[in-house]
């Protein structure tokens, strides 16, 4: 089980630079071994920003926690 | 600052940084000469490109340049490669074949990664840099080269001098002009400038208009420590020319992994010098320069880089005052002092 707050602190070391850009993304929910964010802003509606944030942010928490899972994004295909 | 202005735009160094404007100085000075260089500089630096400038502005511009890495040959493959041979010199050798100094005759000769050379190769370079005659393998007379010799080297050779692992005779024999390219990370008021020159090239060759570029982007850029200096930023560069859709390149089009690593590095500390002065400041100031509160600017200072511990350590105090390396009371001073809030 991984813990919101683990998950939330991963989040926020990058949410700066998207908040700087007039993006975000939200946690919505922690379940399991899974998460699922929202992203907003400009490079939420491009596909392939979409794609790069989805995949490293993914990447970046597997890093910190070895038995994360998946990451989703809802409305949006990846 | 693009310098010389004679060269082929496209493959030139890029740089406003004090490092780089007297590493083009200086390449600017020894334009005419036809003595050894030596380039020193981390992979991804610059080195072949410098080489190519070097040879570009020489006498020897109109006659070949030939680079080759040391690195890719094994010991015995690298003399010939070098150095050629005649037929029969080896199995498989069927006929005559020039090495790379023959077909540089006349021109530049560029040996990258010189300090990968094994020790019996060094001799014989050695020779050929006294000498200026070449022998092919299995060949029985020397052939005389008129070749300028450049090299590059990522390790520093007058370590790897002392260790023993490069002759000293050699190193004096290529470091008469010495070359040292900084990396990125020592320069990174070079960094916006890197960003339009490798952006604008993509994006003139696809026929469209440059697109402008984030302050998050640049902000994360000036941050990340650019292990594979130029040649990563220069991939970053076509990697956003390539995916970015919206006509602004947002952090979005950044590989994340360089957000990350962004991320935990400390915010790089520019004092705007040039920029307006803040209400805070003298507004009348003696001989026009607007007037800095020393104060306030090491205020400011010290503000972001408590805020920057405090959300790497996700507000755990103890954790923020190791990292900045005080004491977890005078952190709480200074806290107060700022006025800054602890992340929630």
């Amino acid at each position: 089980m991984v813990s919101r707050l683990q998950v939330q602190a991963v989040l926020d070391r990058v949410r700066p630079f998207l908040l700087a850009d007039g993006g975000d993304i939200e946690l919505l929910a922690v379940d399991g071994n899974s998460a699922t964010v929202r992203l907003t802003g400009a490079c939420a509606n491009c596909p392939s920003a979409h794609m790069t944030l989805h995949v490293g942010i993914e990447t970046a928490l597997r890093e910190e926690m070895p038995d994360f899972e998946i990451l989703r994004t809802p409305g949006a295909t990846s | 600052m693009t310098v010389p202005e004679s060269s082929t735009m496209d493959t030139l160094v890029v740089g406003r940084s004090a490092r780089m404007r007297a590493v083009f100085e200086f390449l600017r000075v020894i334009g005419n000469s036809e003595s050894t260089v030596l380039i020193t500089g981390e992979s991804g630096t610059g080195k072949e490109v410098t080489a190519t400038l070097i040879h570009e502005q020489s006498r020897r511009r109109h006659r070949p340049f030939v680079a080759v890495s040391c690195a890719l040959f094994s010991e015995t493959l690298i003399e010939s490669e070098l150095f050629g041979h005649e037929r029969g010199a080896f199995t498989g050798a069927i006929k005559d074949r020039p090495g790379r100094f023959e077909m540089a005759d006349g021109g530049t000769i560029f040996l990258d990664d010189i300090d990968d050379v094994p020790l019996a190769m060094q001799v014989k370079l050695l020779r050929v840099l006294q000498n200026r005659t070449i022998e092919r393998l299995g060949g029985v007379r020397p052939v005389p080269v008129n070749v300028r010799v450049i090299v590059g080297t990522k390790r520093d050779l007058k370590q790897l001098v002392a260790d023993g692992a490069f002759r000293e005779d050699l190193y004096y024999r290529l470091n008469v002009l010495p070359v040292t390219l900084p990396p990125l990370r020592e320069r990174p008021e070079d960094i916006n400038d890197l960003m339009d020159h490798f952006l604008s090239r993509y994006f003139r060759r696809r026929g469209e208009a440059v697109p402008a570029i984030s302050e998050s982007v640049k902000e994360a850029f000036k941050r990340y420590s650019w292990p594979g200096n130029v040649r990563e930023l220069e991939n970053a560069c076509e990697r956003m020319a390539q995916t970015c859709t919206c006509g602004t390149i947002r952090v979005g089009c950044v590989a994340a992994s360089i957000l990350f690593k962004a991320a935990a590095a400390a915010p790089v500390l520019t004092v705007p010098l040039s920029a307006t002065p803040l209400p805070a400041m003298t507004p009348e100031p003696p001989g026009g320069v607007p007037a800095i509160s020393l104060d306030e600017r090491l205020r400011e200072l010290e503000s972001t880089l408590i805020s920057w511990a405090l959300k790497m350590s996700n507000g755990n105090k103890s954790k923020a005052a190791a990292l900045l390396g005080v004491k977890r009371s005078t952190l709480g001073d200074r806290i107060n002092r700022c006025g800054i809030a602890a992340p929630a």
